[in-house]
């Protein structure tokens, strides 16, 4: 419920740094066999972030995503870029609330579902009487 | 448009500025905002500095203080906030960042708006102002408008009237506008409104018979630079077409730090005015140094309110610094030589420093001898360090480091949340 991963694990300036700054320390007449190999540690911002001026990160409230791995109190990494399809997890606005849904387009309409049998489906006539705020890419789950 | 070939491809300038931007940055994390009335408070909620056309539609004027307008509030629907800086900041930095993906040319002005180098037909040039529009819309959650001009002069005439000309749709291209138009504009506005021309320069412009923007841009070039200034003449060839104001792509280098605050309640002490400048002087040291930047020259002020015109002081010092620095220590000393000036029992409603003569640090590395004992010591990079462990206030030197002391501090009492850029922030979605 409600865990904080910390600001620490996601560090967008250490991974710069780190690519710039060997970590190995040079002494004279005795170079690290290691240091032509390195290329900068592995980066979860190039990993999850496609697009730095258009991805957000929003929290989960609420259980209706169980089914699709998204519980309550999870990161989500939403893209406001990509063009949402069929089977897209949504952040949607409803009744002027952030609401994330599963994205549905058919032949006879679309539909926002909730991942969880609780929750009923919500029907919108098409796609163009939806406002999308964006495509969540990425859930950040504690385990 | 039947244009010369050549004019066609003439590089021209899009100024680029949100709409509301304060307000519209808010409503891109709360859709329920969507239109109701929404003003943004100043520094200490004092009064409206961003009202959204709703708002503006109630007569709530720029600058309306907070106070008169907090009693119809509820009736209005009204819904008021504190400035959130850390929201707006990261949003124009996405403007920006997106913005200069269309142009290797492109000047941030301020905050909320940009100049880029475009060129095209104007066919292309008004497809890219809609693609800039509706892509900052959507990547980024913000509107904008988008005026293309031979000029920047031209290019921010016209910000406004684009704007509140639904016909443009938010994208305007100078030249694709009938003559007619324009010209109709250009003599419906004074020369007191346009970009860079002092009040006080109108009374003369008006003596010689220039009262709109149209008479100015029909003026003579030669005889408004022999009469005025060059930058007079630059005005007047911007307003025919003729681009003179140049691009400034990096500031840093002659640009200037500043902070500054008003206090929520005033401070009437020297020692009051002590611990401010211990605070100021450590964030200007974290600053410079995360710019990799040294200062040469720290200016402290203090001043009384614009409100309370009685038992006004406005002391403020300049002290040149022994040598480039961005160490904390030296830089909260030099603040330090506003104090004496600082009359006790004066109600002081603001006060700041700020650090100009800005270089980057490491440029010529001072002889061991010259170097001051605490950068060595890193002093400056440890309080950073510690500052962003745990918190702002956690530690300080001096008078800077009292934590829970400073009542002075800014006034937020109706801050949204620090959307994206705090983790416990996090703008919410519902799963319900």
């Amino acid at each position: 419920m409600g865990v904080v991963v910390g600001p620490r694990v996601i560090d967008a300036g250490a991974s710069l740094l780190s690519v710039l700054i060997s970590p190995v320390a040079v002494a004279a007449g005795y170079p690290s066999p290691a240091q032509d190999y390195f290329d900068g540690r592995i980066d979860l911002n190039e990993h999850l972030i496609k697009d730095v001026t258009s991805t957000y990160v929003v929290r989960v409230s609420g259980d209706s995503m169980e089914g699709a791995g998204i519980s309550d109190g999870d990161e989500l990494i939403v893209n406001r870029a990509l063009e949402p399809v069929d089977g897209s997890v949504v952040v949607a606005v409803l009744d002027g609330e952030l609401t994330i849904k599963r994205l549905r387009i058919t032949g006879v309409g679309v539909v926002l579902q909730a991942e969880n049998p609780a929750y009923p489906d919500i029907r919108v006539p098409s796609l163009s009487d939806l406002v999308v705020w964006g495509v969540a890419t990425r859930c950040l789950h504690v385990v | 448009m039947s244009k010369p070939a050549v004019m066609r491809h003439m590089p021209q300038t899009a100024h680029v500025d949100v709409n509301c931007f304060y307000a519209s940055a808010e409503r891109a994390f709360d859709p329920s905002l969507e239109g109701r009335p929404v003003i943004v408070l100043s520094n200490n909620d004092g009064c409206a500095v961003t009202r959204s056309p709703e708002a503006k539609a109630l007569g709530i004027a720029m600058g309306e203080p907070w106070f008169k307008l907090a009693p119809r509030a509820k009736q209005w629907g009204l819904v008021a906030l504190s400035s959130n800086y850390e929201l707006y900041g990261d949003i124009s930095a996405r403007v920006m960042e997106l913005l200069g993906r269309y142009s290797a040319w492109l000047e941030v002005y301020s905050i909320d708006e940009a100049f880029l180098g475009v060129k095209g037909t104007p066919d292309e040039l008004l497809a890219l102002g809609r693609d800039m529009k509706a892509t900052v819309r959507g990547n980024v959650g913000v509107p904008v408008c988008v005026i293309i001009a031979p000029t920047k002069t031209l290019a921010k005439l016209a910000n406004k009237w684009a704007k509140n000309n639904p016909g443009f749709d938010g994208v305007c291209h100078w030249d694709s506008v009938p003559a007619a138009d324009r010209e109709s504009l250009m003599r419906r506005l004074s020369v007191i409104e346009i970009w860079g021309v002092a009040t006080r320069l109108t009374k003369r412009l008006n003596a010689l018979g220039i009262h709109s923007i149209l008479d100015l841009s029909r003026a003579d070039p030669v005889m408004i630079r022999d009469r005025f200034s060059v930058v007079m003449m630059r005005t007047v060839l911007e307003l025919q077409g003729t681009p003179c104001i140049p691009m400034e792509e990096e500031r840093i280098g002659r640009d200037q730090l500043i902070f500054s605050r008003s206090f929520a309640t005033p401070i009437t002490t020297a020692a009051g005015i002590r611990q401010v400048m211990s605070v100021y002087g450590q964030q200007a040291s974290a600053r410079l140094a995360k710019h990799g930047l040294q200062a040469k020259v720290l200016t402290a002020f203090a001043g009384t309110s614009h409100f309370n015109p009685k038992d006004t002081s406005y002391p403020s010092v300049r002290v040149p610094l022994p040598m480039p620095t961005a160490d904390p220590v030296i830089l909260t000393k030099a603040a330090h030589a506003l104090l004496p000036r600082i009359c006790e029992g004066i109600r002081y409603a603001r006060a700041g420093i700020m650090v100009t003569d800005l270089r980057p640090s490491g440029n010529q590395a001072p002889l061991a001898l010259f170097e001051n004992p605490h950068e060595e010591r890193h002093v400056g990079a440890l309080l950073e360090d510690i500052t962003r462990r745990y918190g702002r206030g956690s530690i300080g030197l001096g008078h800077g480091g009292i934590r829970g002391g400073p009542d002075w501090t800014m006034k937020r009492d109706m801050l949204s949340p620090r959307y994206t850029t705090h983790w416990d922030e996090l703008p919410l979605v519902k799963a319900a």
